[in-house]
């Protein structure tokens, strides 16, 4: 109780800070590292709700991004439709997809499981890459930009606020995760699912339903990161790459809580946004070296911190509550 | 309360159950005995909804649950505890208690309030807050019963909840089972503990190869030749007498 009580104050210092720094930063840069700082964040909570509080590990969370982002920039390009509908066009089909997917984990368990979504995400990649009348293939799709809140064309601050409310919402359905009738079921489900239904829980219904909500979360992201970077490349959107980050987030930052995602971010987006500044620009020898750096953090925090950063928060609180004694 | 009518269950070339009808009326405490790989928990499988029957019926208060999902039979009010028990393990022992509780509860308050009355009548009061994994297999097979109580069964199977157990876990246990009975649960009761058998049941039920070989009170069936042979061996009559 107390550990989840320390993890509220750590979100709302987080948030907070989040939302005091565009007030005074007006730096574009730092905004923008803001800005993904919370998007991944927000996508990596999207991915726990199936990985962490439903225990359904996907390895193919970037074939929802990718729906949202290609959802909004076709209904743009080939429709002329404000953001808001590719949003919402996105999150249905993410909505469909995302219970083909759950249905799929009451068949396939663990890596099996896993394994099938890389390969929906996959799918996906090659229909994009190759469908060149619809999609304009592997040369990607360029985002329209329309000044103004109705399509989505917004100024660094105005991003900065909207997506940190997206990251809040994210934020409070884990929360809410954590309290609700709803989430306890759910975790049961994920701790042993025969001894969930031996206590009548339908426990195949609440996998489609916290993976489905899960696929449609992601692809609201998806959405607002294309209008946010104004271009669409298959071979990013739909890459095995973002899917693992999105889960690494969460597993850096602490699986199944709702302030893990978040932390995860954090060291992840920043670090690589930095060594991206700073290394790429030496030598371009050097471009692929964050990704090794990526790797050591990854080693130093299942070695020392397994339970996740979270954890982390707890136990120095645990420590500093002995040495107070 | 619960009929099963010639119910028969085949894995491939082995029939694990074989024409097995059996009758227990509310109030009832039935004890299922037999070798091991008799039958027993493929028939708790069968009841609870864990395997559909190859033949025959299961009837749960009049109405025919027979293939039905293991959480829709829980739902009518009959559940079950595993052999090896299945906790949530990173939970803590008062949140395994309260998902048993929410199922019939819609508010967290209200199923918290259950949970700890279950708890109490237990004897988990003081390890609520323990993480399920951390516990000691006797306080496990508590928490699997108390999990399953907080259901508000109308009948209960417990499957083997007092193996394992040392001498004084073991009375615990057994109180437990007798409360329970006392105040109103029907129980199906596996166990190979004969002597908390013959003190606890009130008919006895020998499952021998898939097949029920005898049927009767716990006297009756320790005098039975066929269980002697199959299951008890002289020994046992010699002891006991």
């Amino acid at each position: 109780m107390r550990a989840i009580l320390a993890q509220r104050w750590g979100a709302l210092v987080l948030f907070g800070v989040a939302a005091v720094i565009p007030i005074f930063v007006r730096d574009a840069y730092f905004l923008d590292t803001l800005v993904l700082v919370l998007l991944w964040g927000a996508l990596s909570a999207a991915w726990n709700i199936a990985g962490g509080y439903a225990g359904q590990v996907s390895i193919g969370h970037a074939a929802f991004f990718g729906i949202g982002a290609y959802s909004t920039a076709l209904m743009g390009v080939r429709f002329q439709q404000s953001p808001w509908v590719g949003m919402l066009v996105g999150a249905l089909l993410s909505l469909a997809a995302g219970a083909a997917i759950g249905y799929l984990s009451n068949r396939l368990k663990g890596p099996y499981f896993a394994l099938s979504t890389i390969a929906f995400s996959q799918v996906l990649l090659i229909v994009a890459s190759r469908w060149r009348a619809f999609t304009a293939g592997s040369e990607g799709l360029p985002v329209p930009f329309r000044p103004g809140f109705g399509t989505l064309g917004l100024g660094d601050v105005a991003w900065a606020y909207l997506i940190l409310v997206v990251a809040l919402l994210y934020w409070g359905i884990q929360v809410w995760l954590e309290h609700s009738r709803f989430g306890y079921r759910l975790a049961g489900v994920r701790e042993d699912e025969d001894a969930a239904q031996a206590l009548g829980i339908p426990s195949r219904r609440l996998k489609v339903i916290a993976v489905t909500a899960s696929a449609a979360l992601t692809s609201v992201c998806g959405t607002l990161w294309a209008q946010k970077v104004g271009f669409v490349d298959p071979f990013y959107v739909f890459s095995v790459d973002l899917s693992v980050r999105f889960a690494l987030n969460a597993i850096i930052g602490g699986i199944g809580t709702a302030l893990g995602p978040f932390l995860g971010s954090i060291l992840i987006t920043s670090l690589e946004t930095y060594l991206r500044a700073t290394l790429s620009g030496v030598k371009s020898g050097f471009t692929g070296i964050y990704l090794i750096v990526y790797g050591i953090v990854l080693i130093l925090v299942v070695r020392f911190v397994p339970e996740g950063l979270s954890g982390l928060t707890t136990r120095l609180r645990a420590r500093w509550t002995r040495a107070q004694a | 309360m619960l009929s099963l009518e010639h119910v028969t269950k085949r894995f491939g070339g082995l029939t694990a159950v074989r024409d097995v009808t059996l009758e227990v009326r509310a109030g009832d405490l039935l004890g299922v005995i037999g070798p091991n790989g008799a039958g027993k928990t493929t028939l708790f499988n069968l009841i609870g909804g864990y395997y559909r029957p190859d033949e025959g019926r299961i009837v749960f208060e009049e109405r025919d649950v027979t293939g039905q999902p293991a959480h829709a039979i829980a739902m009518l009010g009959l559940t079950r505890t595993f052999q090896i028990v299945k906790p949530f393990g990173s939970l803590s022992v008062l949140d395994n208690v309260m998902i048993g509780a929410l199922t019939r509860r819609a508010s967290t308050r209200q199923a918290r309030a259950d949970a700890e009355r279950v708890i109490d009548l237990c004897g988990l009061g003081p390890h609520a807050a323990a993480r399920a994994r951390a516990l000691p297999l006797a306080l496990r097979k508590r928490l699997e019963v108390a999990r399953a109580l907080a259901t508000q069964p109308k009948l209960l199977l417990l499957d083997e909840v007092m193996a394992g157990l040392n001498p004084t876990e073991l009375a615990g246990m057994v109180e437990l089972v007798r409360r329970l009975h006392a105040e109103g649960l029907t129980l199906i009761v596996i166990e190979h503990i004969m002597a908390a058998m013959m003190r606890l049941a009130q008919r006895i039920v020998m499952l021998h190869h898939g097949e029920k070989i005898a049927e009767g009170t716990p006297r009756e069936i320790a005098s039975d030749r066929r269980v002697i042979d199959a299951y008890l061996g002289e020994e046992f009559v010699l002891a006991e007498a």
